[in-house]
């Protein structure tokens, strides 16, 4: 027996098929990444309201015999095996059996194997323990036919809901916070109630007709501490009536302050909790910007009447712009973007970030482009510098771009006194301006155009003028037009937008007909 | 390129960078300070006309700046300096080109309205940067040679003389690759002196006087220029 398990535990850890289904299970559970996750809470949060919909017609009316067979065999199996998923991706017991047979043959000690397993079991059992986990186990119930009872458990269904809900589990979160609060209020209110029931219960149990068990009397004071008072139960001597006044006075005092304490748990979460659902939905972005500081620059950056902005947030640790930047009607978030649990909150395995600092103190921004690049190298830095000075220590910082907005206007004015003419053109170019556009076309590995030479593709025709090619990070001005075009090139090209779009769109058609 | 008489106010921030560039291309260039600092500096980077008055009296100023000036150029580090000596400046000159840095939106607004010509909001330029950083980065680099760089490619605007081999052509004809540059526009003067790009898809007849801009690198520039002032005989 010892050995089979063993060699079985051996087998499992050399299956690589073993290991692929697992992962996949853990992923399609936990992975918030993973493209089938989506579908597979869909499914579950269905399964969910259409059985608890049922539960609720089935009281009057009479259900076709398929739809209480979907309701009790095909939601709980589908349930089940979520269950037995959970539990099973929970440890890897193969894992452990391993690791302990190893190290046992490595310290030349007995191989314990009920030790393991019961240790693997114990932290199932530890699982299966938890609310979720019983929340899933009280949903397959149902399925047991012989206890009606058990229908009710369909509603423990709902309960599953809450693991896809995000927003209740920060509302448990923010009621986490306040447990001390709350359970000393909950100590109190239950010692008052009990008190004044059992008080009710021995005055009046012989005197009260409605009153016969200590139950009632407990009853009575839960109904009239919540100030609900139904009015079934009433006291009818006087000592009795003043418990009453007693736990309603008290009972008032209890509910708001268990309020105040809710709603100022609340309010003090409230931003963070606003601002994590920003930074959850940029996440989702393939790329997306983040712009650290709301001063001048960047509110010139937005209202530059380019093309629109999409992905995006606004960083700023000072109170009062990230109010104003929200008054302006942008993302904004206070945050501290030198610090380096904000910046890694961000996703920089998925998506592309682009850093811009544009806070107007040159040490703040070189702290942030160190702090975003030693949180991956792949987040692309443009940081706005001041002082000129201070170039090189950016450099070294690893800043990709830098803009130094002295110098941009200076060899603006200056372009704008030498070559007047000239600089009405540069403008047109640089902002973009329907008539000269420059544009990059990048030439992937499967492009239409690799390997076609530059007269092939005709620019003239197109209406378009070709000005060069970057390649390998070298720019060739003007070359010669039997030149080849490669694949990762990246063409520069002048021209009207139009013309361009129609370009790029006749000439990566051109993928499928060669394929 | 006309050498013509340009007043630079200010040799601060700005002024230095922007004086500095213009001495080097040999502009006539006047340098106005009213800070005593700036003014030694100016005087220590060797510029022969640097004056030091109250550019707040148009006494003042009317000593020193001539009508003709052609261009007038505010760059004081103090923007209501600026303001201020645009509007007296304005009053003064009713004829001269004004162009004048501005840091925030409001005051471009102002400097507008105190009758600049041309007003170059630092921001917004460096914003528009920003932007095309993000969006075509080759191009962005590139333009930005054209401007700043001057071993790189750059541009150049040409006059064709009478009689040129380009004289009557359809600029379409012209193989402008084989001299190594390309023709990116011409100014049309009959416009209103407004630049006209070759992608805007109008058939373009050379004709003597018209300038064209081509792009290249300097030296193919000059040669190309050099060329068109053959006479079509001697070719």
């Amino acid at each position: 027996m010892k050995d089979k398990l063993l060699s079985l535990a051996l087998f499992l850890h050399h299956s690589k098929k073993y290991k692929t289904y697992k992962q996949f299970a853990r992923d399609l559970l936990f992975d918030a990444n993973n493209i089938y996750k989506r579908y597979f809470d869909l499914t579950i949060i269905f399964l969910v309201i259409s059985s608890v919909l049922i539960l609720i017609y089935e009281v009057k009316n009479p259900v076709p015999i398929w739809l209480d067979n979907y309701d009790i065999y095909f939601v709980s199996i589908i349930f089940a095996i979520e269950y037995i998923l959970r539990l099973w991706v929970h440890n890897d017991l193969s894992e452990m059996i391993i690791k302990e047979y190893n190290d046992s043959k490595f310290l030349l000690k007995d191989f314990n194997l009920w030790r393991v397993i019961k240790t693997g079991l114990y932290a199932k059992m530890k699982y299966m323990l938890t609310p979720s986990a019983i929340v899933d186990l009280l949903a397959i119930l149902p399925a047991y036919r012989p206890l009606r009872v058990l229908r009710v458990f369909i509603l423990f269904r709902v309960f599953k809901l809450l693991r896809y809900t995000k927003s209740i589990n920060q509302f448990v979160d923010v009621l986490v916070n306040k447990k001390f609060e709350l359970l000393t209020l909950l100590f109190l209110l239950l010692f008052i109630v009990f008190t004044s029931g059992i008080a009710i219960y021995i005055l009046e149990a012989d005197k009260n007709p409605k009153i016969h068990t200590l139950f009632d009397g407990i009853y009575w004071a839960i109904v009239t501490i919540s100030t609900v008072g139904y009015g079934d139960i009433s006291p009818v001597t006087d000592v009795g009536r003043g418990i009453s006044i007693l736990i309603i006075v008290s009972g008032i005092a209890m509910i708001s302050f268990v309020t105040s304490v809710i709603v100022s748990a609340f309010s003090e979460r409230l931003n963070e909790l606003k601002e994590y659902r920003i930074i959850e939905q940029i996440n989702k972005n393939r790329s997306f910007l983040i712009i650290c500081g709301y001063g001048q620059l960047s509110k010139m950056f937005f209202r530059q009447n380019r093309k629109h902005i999409e992905h995006y947030v606004i960083m700023d640790n000072d109170k009062e712009r990230v109010e104003k930047a929200k008054k302006d009607g942008y993302v904004a978030i206070h945050e501290n973007a030198s610090s380096f649990e904000t910046l890694s909150k961000f996703d920089s395995q998925y998506a592309d970030i682009t850093i811009l600092c544009l806070t107007s103190s040159d040490v703040e921004n070189i702290y942030i482009t160190l702090n975003a690049k030693s949180i991956s190298r792949k987040i692309k830095v443009i940081a706005r510098v001041n002082d000129p000075e201070t170039i090189d220590k950016f450099k070294h910082a690893g800043a990709d771009e830098i803009l130094m907005p002295n110098i941009v206007a200076n060899t603006m004015i200056y372009t704008a006194i030498t070559q007047p003419t000239m600089y009405k053109a540069i403008h047109a170019i640089l902002t973009g301006k329907s008539i000269a556009n420059i544009d990059e076309i990048h030439v992937h590995h499967s492009h239409g155009m690799v390997e076609k030479q530059i007269k092939e593709l005709d620019f003239k025709s197109s209406k378009l003028l070709f000005i060069g090619i970057q390649r390998e990070g070298e720019f060739i001005f003007n070359p010669p037009s039997d030149e080849q075009i490669q694949p990762y090139d990246i063409l520069l090209v002048m021209g009207r937008k139009i013309s361009l779009e129609y370009f790029k769109s006749m000439h990566e058609g051109d993928i499928s007909v060669k394929k | 390129m006309s050498k013509n008489k340009i007043a630079i106010f200010g040799y601060g921030n700005h002024g230095k960078f922007i004086a500095q560039g213009l001495m080097t291309d040999g502009f006539d260039i006047t340098i106005i300070e009213s800070d005593k600092n700036f003014y030694k500096d100016a005087k220590a980077d060797d510029f022969e006309n640097v004056f030091l008055i109250d550019v707040t009296k148009d006494s003042e100023l009317k000593n020193v700046v001539l009508p003709s000036f052609e261009q007038l150029v505010c760059v004081m580090d103090d923007e209501h300096l600026n303001v201020f000596l645009t509007l007296s400046l304005r009053s003064l000159f009713k004829d001269s080109y004004i162009l004048s840095i501005s840091d925030s939106l409001n005051v471009t607004k102002k400097l507008k309205m105190a009758g600049a010509d041309k007003v170059i909001d630092m921001y917004e330029v460096s914003a528009n940067k920003i932007y095309n950083i993000l969006d075509r980065p080759v191009a962005t680099r590139l333009l930005e040679g054209f401007v700043s760089n001057r071993d790189g490619i750059t541009f150049k605007e040409m006059l064709i003389p009478e009689g040129s081999f380009l004289d009557g052509k359809m600029a379409d004809d012209v193989n402008f690759s084989n001299y190594g540059v390309l023709l990116v526009g011409m100014i049309d003067e009959e416009m209103g002196h407004t630049f006209v790009f070759v992608t805007a898809g109008i058939e373009h007849k050379l004709d003597s006087g018209d300038t064209i801009v081509c792009i290249g690198s300097k030296e193919k520039l000059d040669m190309f220029y050099e060329e068109i002032k053959k006479r079509k005989s001697s070719l």
